[in-house]
Parts: structure tokens; C-alpha cells; sequence
């Protein structure tokens, strides 16, 4: 590793760490750890999570709100053992990904290589998953959306949210750069 | 007049008028009876739940849900009845009975959706509200299957007393088969809707498409203020209890301003186990209850009792209250008590998308759809199949879900999926089944439950009329569709069992002839007529409509009867 790479790759771990030492952020400062799951396991669902859904101008990726907890308090609570099971294989093949594609774990790649990975491995759970099989990258990636775009950051950033609207509208001109609303 | 107990135990357990449930009508019964003076004593087998302070969900944000609303394995595994209502979810759980604590025995499934606590599932409802038309009411004889003993011009003036206390929104459509009501300003239209509603016209001048009914304060009037109520806030949010008093309940609205008169007695964690006949006067002298958590017995005396349980309970303790006069339950000396049960047919449904509108959205949530009254069989025969159906729609733009099953990461996914996306329609049916003798309730021989009280077993399912008239809609509806220029449509039919429609209504059905019938036309049984069911039990048939509305109308104008023949010394 040359010097320059050295430094791009902590420049990397820099902001890895910045992401991890916001965590939890707001909404989840509650969750308790998901018994099981190691924190790398935890992190690196995180940082997937966060590569799905970064941060873009007006508001924080889905890293900044800790959905790697998320997924994994939804994915024991809500769902059966067996999807616990698929979403380890998940984190196992994406982390092979990565060693197969850079020979470094998915925390070590920058955000183009991550994406790229992702990009690859949900074209191929998906073709796994023809026949109605199970598909966890699916799986997480809704788990994702959903942990997000109801967060508060999600909902009142990314999204438009009004809790209280007082009266519908029917017909509203969708301005330039309007957002949906959250709800 | 019925006998009563003198001692003093018992007067305290003496009322002028019981009411049995505490849900729509029986809150309306209650309402109405301490309006016009009588002591009533409304017993309700769940749990007490006041306005504002017990719902505890009502202000939550998307975030302070531990699971965002979704149900957890446990629980779902837990109650797949009650799971598979699509209101039934993580802000609204406690407001939905546990299949484990009520079982019943299905014969046939049928998925009974039931609500037991003060305001039962007035708190759940969908609040659409459309009255009958007289087509609804005179459709049955005609179509020699059940025979209503009023007409729609008799319940008319019921329907507005009802609808000026509710506060219902509406559009003043001008159609006979959907008469007008007392409304308050309607919801709007977004331009898709009315995009739909001017070229199903167009192609189809039979087919209107206009704005939902719904039981929702658009512009609160006095009446509704007196009630403590507010400006439907459009969040809805509805399912959870409403905040601002924005739509009709039990706990909003019938219960407090009938505790207000200082006549009223609600008495929670009561399990009526049956009426109480009296074989000496030939009267009902009371009910019998079981204490929900001490499964302590008490009675309770009135000389007029309202029968609200909702449809399939209200069957149970008629058919539990067995005497020597009435060894086949309550009034039921032909057998037909439990009899003639129907619901409203749901199982289709179309998805569509429609280009354009890139720059047209709305905002706020309305609480309500936009609506197609029945087009089929109205003043005469000519489908092959019986009675018809009413439609619903809905158009939306795509919001953050549409990312789900859309391949992509990174900032261009984020970003296109938080725009809205293409505008799609969903449009759903709902179908009158007609009342056959073979579909019934009865008691189970073998197993009671925790309160002694036998088990219901249920006998309900579709007819070939029922098939026919699910295939008529997909046809139609893609039909209409398509007239709008809709594309990509789809068309489901979720083969959901009966029950998930929640519209369930029969059993102790209103008719003229006490031979075919358990009910006269003010809702008195025909056989112990200081009983009276103006719940879903009574229905004759079930229309297309949405049928709560109805049973209010016919709540409020039987317990006037009743008020009236009290004092007439009728009862």
C-alpha cells in the first residue's frame, strides 16, 4: 500500500468512524444491541444501509439514524428465525464480495466500490430468489427504507411530513424539488 | 308491563331500559332512551376506553412506534384472524379482539373481526356512510327473497336526525340510487379522480363516480361542539381514536352526551350471557350477566332492552336465552333465529396505473374514497346474477415505498424515490350477498367459553350468485378503467373468507311476516316485543352500502317507538 492509498484508505476509516461515533443517533438511542449479532455484523448493516440510502443535500443517510440496529430489532422481532438466518448469509456474502472483487471488507471500500458491490449483489438475490424463494437483500433494503423514511431525519428531511395537515388538498402544483410526503 | 323485583338488591339493579354493547348502535340506543328520559343502563363486555385519555397511540409520531406500525411475529403468529384486518397493526392492536381470548368454531372459515370495549368497533370503523336507497329497500321483494317492513321514505327523516348529530360530509350528488343527506361540505377530488370521474361519465352516463360519505367533521357545527368535538384535522390517523373529536364514535359523541343527562349507567366487563323472558307476562324482564374478570352473576331488570352486541353476539345470546316458553333461544319459535346471516363480497380488486399528471399532487390525508353507487339490477332484473355492487376508488401518486422492489442504491435511488412517483388507482368492490337460509350461526353443543357461555359456530359462505357478481365487477371495473386510460391493470380476487368485510348482518331479520321473520318493523321482536335489535342482526338484506349509517337510523327510530309505547303503556 503506497502512501497516498494509505491515506485515502483512512481518510476512509475516518468517516466510518464519524458514522459509528453518531450512533445511535435520535430515534434509536433506546434500542438495546439485537442478542446474536456481533457489532461488526451490526456496523457493517449500517454502512450498507447508508450506501443504499446516503446522505444527499438536505438530509443524512440512513447511517446517521444506526439501521443496522433497526434491521436487526425488526428482523428478530417481526419476522421468523429463518430470515434471521438468510440476513447472516447476506452480511457473509456481501463481506465475500468484497474480498473477492478488492480484497478488502465492505467498511474498507469507498462509497462507489460499496454501491458497485450492492448493485451486483441484489441483481443476483434476486435471480436467486426466482420461484418466490426468500430474498434477503430485498428483505434488508425494505427494512432499510422503512427504518428510515420513518425516522425523523427520514420523514421530515428526505420527506415531507405534516402530522397535523388540517384539510386535503386535491389538486397542488408539484413544485421543482418538492419531496413525497411521509405519510 | 313486565314484572319487576321489589326487593331492594334488585332495584338497584333496575332500569327503565338495558342496553346490551356499547358499540355505533348501541351508543345510539343509549343516546337516544336517555334523551327521552329513561334510566339506561348500557353493559359492554370489554374494557372501559374514555375519549382522549385512552388512546394512547392517537398522537404518536411514525417514529415513536417501536416497530412503525408493523405487528410483531409474535403477535401476528398470535392472531392470524385478527391479522388479516388490514386496520389491525401495531398503533391499533389494543382497540382488536385476540383470537385466543374469544374463540368460536368455524364450520366454514369466517373471519370475525370483533372489538369489545366501551365504543366497540365504532372506534375501528372506516366511517363511510351512504344511506339506502328505496331500490335497496324494495330490491328483495322483488327479488323474493326477504321483505322489508319499512321503506326508505319512513326511515328518511331517521337517517337526517342521525346524520345532524354524526356530522357526515358529503356531496349533494342528486342520484336516486344514493340519496342525499344532511351533509357537511365534502372532501375534494385530486385531479385524477376527477380525471376518472368525467371519462367514466362520459363513456358510461349510468356510472357515476363522486366523492365518499364519511362520518367526518369537514365544518363542525353547533351540535358537534356541544359534543366536544373538533375539525376532522385529516391526518388519518382514524383507527387509533381521534384526538380532535374529528370522527363519530361511541366515546366521541352517543356515550357523553348521554352521560350528560345524568341517566345514563355504562358498567364495563359485562358479559351478557342471555335476556331474562318472563313466561308469566310474556315479556323480557332483564338480562343475565357475568362479570368479565370475577365471573361473578348479576341480573338486571328494564322494561326495555336493546339487543346491540353487534351481529353475530347479538345472534349468540338470543339464541343463549333459552326459557320454557322459548326453549330455541329468544323469540325464535320457528327456527330462524340465527338465520339468513349475509355480509358484503370484497374479493375484487383492480390496480392500474395513469400516465401524465406529472405536476399534479395534494396534499394532507383524506379520510375517505371516491365512490361508485350501484349500477346493476337497480329497477329491474337484467344480469345473471341477483343484486349488485358499489365501487371504490382511489388515486395516488407512489411515495417511498415505491422503492421497495426497485433495484438501486445510492444518492439517484434515493433521490428518485422520495419524488412521487407515477400516479396509480386501486379500485375495490362492494358486493350485496343475499341472505340464504343455510348461512347461520348457531351454539356449539360441545364447548362454552371462559364465561359459561356456549361457543358461536359459524356456517357462512359464498353462493355462485356471489362468483358471478365478482366477475361482473373485474369485468367492469377494467372496463371503466380502460375508458380512462388506464394502463397496466390488474385485476385480484383475494378469495378472503367471509367476515373480513366486517360488514356481517343478519340472523334476527326485520321482516312483516312473524313466520319469516324475528323482528316487526320497529325492531321488536316479533314474539317479546320489549326486545328490541336495531344492530347489523336485524338486517334483511345488506345493500351496497356501507351499513352502519343504517343501523344508527333504525337505533335511533326504535328506541323513539320505545320511548313512545313506555308511555303509552304499551310495554
Amino acid at each position: 500500500m503506497n502512501r497516498r492509498e494509505a491515506l485515502r484508505q483512512g481518510g476512509r476509516l475516518a468517516t466510518a468512524a464519524a458514522l459509528w461515533a453518531g450512533l445511535p443517533a435520535r430515534t434509536w438511542a433506546a434500542l438495546a444491541a439485537v442478542p446474536g449479532w456481533s457489532d461488526a455484523e451490526e456496523q457493517l448493516l449500517t454502512l450498507l444501509g447508508d450506501t443504499i440510502l446516503p446522505a444527499t443535500p438536505g438530509s443524512p443517510g440512513a447511517g446517521s439514524v444506526g439501521i443496522g440496529r433497526f434491521v436487526l430489532m425488526m428482523t428478530a422481532e417481526c419476522h421468523g428465525p429463518d430470515v434471521a438466518v438468510a440476513v447472516r448469509q447476506l452480511v457473509r456474502d456481501v463481506e465475500a464480495d468484497c474480498q473477492a472483487a478488492h480484497g478488502r471488507g465492505f467498511s474498507a471500500l469507498n462509497p462507489a466500490e460499496r454501491e458497485a458491490i450492492l448493485v451486483a449483489r441484489e441483481r443476483k438475490a434476486a435471480e436467486q430468489a426466482k420461484g418466490g424463494r426468500f430474498d434477503p437483500f430485498r428483505h434488508v433494503k425494505g427494512l432499510v427504507l422503512l427504518g428510515y423514511f420513518t425516522s425523523e431525519p427520514g420523514a421530515t428531511q428526505a420527506l415531507r411530513y405534516d402530522p397535523v395537515p388540517g384539510t386535503y388538498r386535491g389538486s397542488v402544483t408539484l413544485g421543482e424539488n418538492e419531496r413525497s410526503w411521509a405519510l | 308491563m313486565a314484572s319487576h323485583p321489589t326487593t331492594p338488591g334488585a332495584r338497584a339493579h333496575t332500569f327503565d331500559a338495558i342496553v346490551v354493547g356499547s358499540g355505533i348502535s348501541g351508543g345510539w340506543a343509549a343516546k337516544e332512551l336517555c334523551d327521552r328520559g329513561l334510566r339506561t343502563l348500557v353493559l359492554e363486555r370489554g374494557r372501559d376506553v374514555q375519549h382522549l385519555r385512552d388512546y394512547p397511540t392517537a398522537l404518536k409520531q411514525p417514529w415513536e412506534l417501536p416497530h412503525r406500525g408493523r405487528l410483531t411475529h409474535a403477535l401476528a403468529e398470535a392472531n392470524p384472524i385478527a391479522d388479516r384486518c388490514y386496520a389491525f397493526d401495531e398503533a391499533t392492536e389494543h382497540f382488536f379482539v385476540k383470537d385466543h381470548e374469544h374463540p368460536y368454531e368455524q364450520e366454514k372459515r369466517f373471519d370475525w373481526i370483533r372489538g369489545y370495549q366501551v365504543g366497540g368497533k365504532s372506534l375501528i370503523w372506516a366511517r363511510q356512510v351512504q344511506r339506502w336507497s328505496r331500490f335497496d329497500f324494495e330490491g328483495p321483494a322483488r327479488d323474493g327473497f326477504a321483505e322489508w317492513p319499512l321503506t326508505y321514505d319512513e326511515l328518511a327523516p331517521w337517517y337526517s336526525h342521525v346524520e345532524r348529530f354524526v356530522g357526515i360530509s358529503g356531496n349533494r350528488d342528486g342520484l336516486e340510487t344514493l340519496p342525499d343527506g344532511e351533509f357537511l361540505p365534502p372532501w375534494e377530488m385530486n385531479d385524477v379522480e376527477r380525471h376518472l370521474q368525467s371519462r367514466i361519465h362520459a363513456a358510461f352516463p349510468d356510472r357515476r363516480v363522486i366523492q365518499g360519505r364519511c362520518a367526518h367533521l369537514t365544518a363542525p357545527q353547533p351540535v358537534h361542539l356541544e359534543q366536544g368535538r373538533g375539525r376532522c384535522q385529516a391526518r388519518n390517523l382514524c383507527y387509533r381514536g381521534c384526538p380532535f373529536g374529528g370522527y363519530f364514535s361511541s366515546n366521541s359523541a352517543t356515550l357523553p352526551w348521554a352521560a350528560k343527562t345524568g341517566r345514563l349507567t355504562v358498567r364495563p366487563h359485562a358479559v351478557v350471557e342471555s335476556v331474562l323472558h318472563d313466561d308469566a307476562t310474556g315479556r323480557a324482564s332483564g338480562v343475565r350477566v357475568v362479570d368479565a374478570e370475577t365471573k361473578a352473576t348479576t341480573d338486571y331488570f328494564a322494561r326495555v332492552i336493546f339487543v346491540n352486541a353487534a351481529c353475530l353476539n347479538t345472534n349468540l345470546i338470543l339464541l343463549n336465552s333459552k326459557s320454557r316458553r322459548f326453549p330455541a333461544g329468544l323469540g325464535n319459535d320457528h327456527g330462524l333465529l340465527g338465520r339468513y346471516v349475509a355480509f358484503h363480497n370484497y374479493r375484487g380488486s383492480l390496480h392500474a396505473s395513469i400516465d401524465g399528471f406529472a405536476t399534479s399532487y395534494y396534499s394532507g390525508r383524506r379520510p375517505t374514497q371516491v365512490m361508485m353507487p350501484n349500477f346493476r339490477n337497480v329497477r329491474r332484473q337484467e344480469m345473471d346474477f341477483q343484486r349488485g355492487y358499489m365501487v371504490f376508488f382511489g388515486a395516488s401518486r407512489g411515495g417511498w415505498t415505491q422503492g421497495n422492489g426497485q433495484a438501486g442504491v445510492g444518492a439517484a435511488f434515493k433521490d428518485r424515490i422520495t419524488r412521487p412517483g407515477p400516479w396509480g388507482v386501486f379500485m375495490m368492490m362492494q358486493g350485496e350477498t343475499v341472505p340464504r337460509h343455510e348461512n347461520h350461526v348457531r351454539l356449539s353443543t360441545e364447548r362454552k367459553d371462559a364465561w359459561g357461555v356456549p361457543l358461536l359456530v359459524t356456517a357462512i359462505d359464498y353462493h355462485e350468485n356471489d362468483e358471478k357478481l365478482l366477475r361482473d365487477f373485474l369485468q367492469q371495473g377494467e372496463a371503466m378503467l380502460d375508458a380512462a386510460g388506464a394502463k397496466r391493470i390488474t385485476k385480484s380476487d383475494s378469495r378472503q373468507a367471509p367476515g373480513l368485510d366486517i360488514h356481517e348482518m343478519g340472523g334476527v331479520r326485520m321482516g312483516r311476516d312473524p313466520k319469516a321473520s324475528l323482528l316487526n318493523r320497529w325492531n321488536q321482536l316479533h314474539a317479546c316485543p320489549n326486545v328490541f335489535v336495531t344492530d347489523g342482526a336485524c338486517m334483511a338484506s345488506t345493500g351496497t352500502q356501507n351499513p352502519s349509517l343504517t343501523f344508527m337510523a333504525l337505533t335511533a327510530r326504535a328506541a323513539h317507538h320505545a320511548a313512545e309505547e313506555l308511555k303509552r303503556g304499551n310495554l
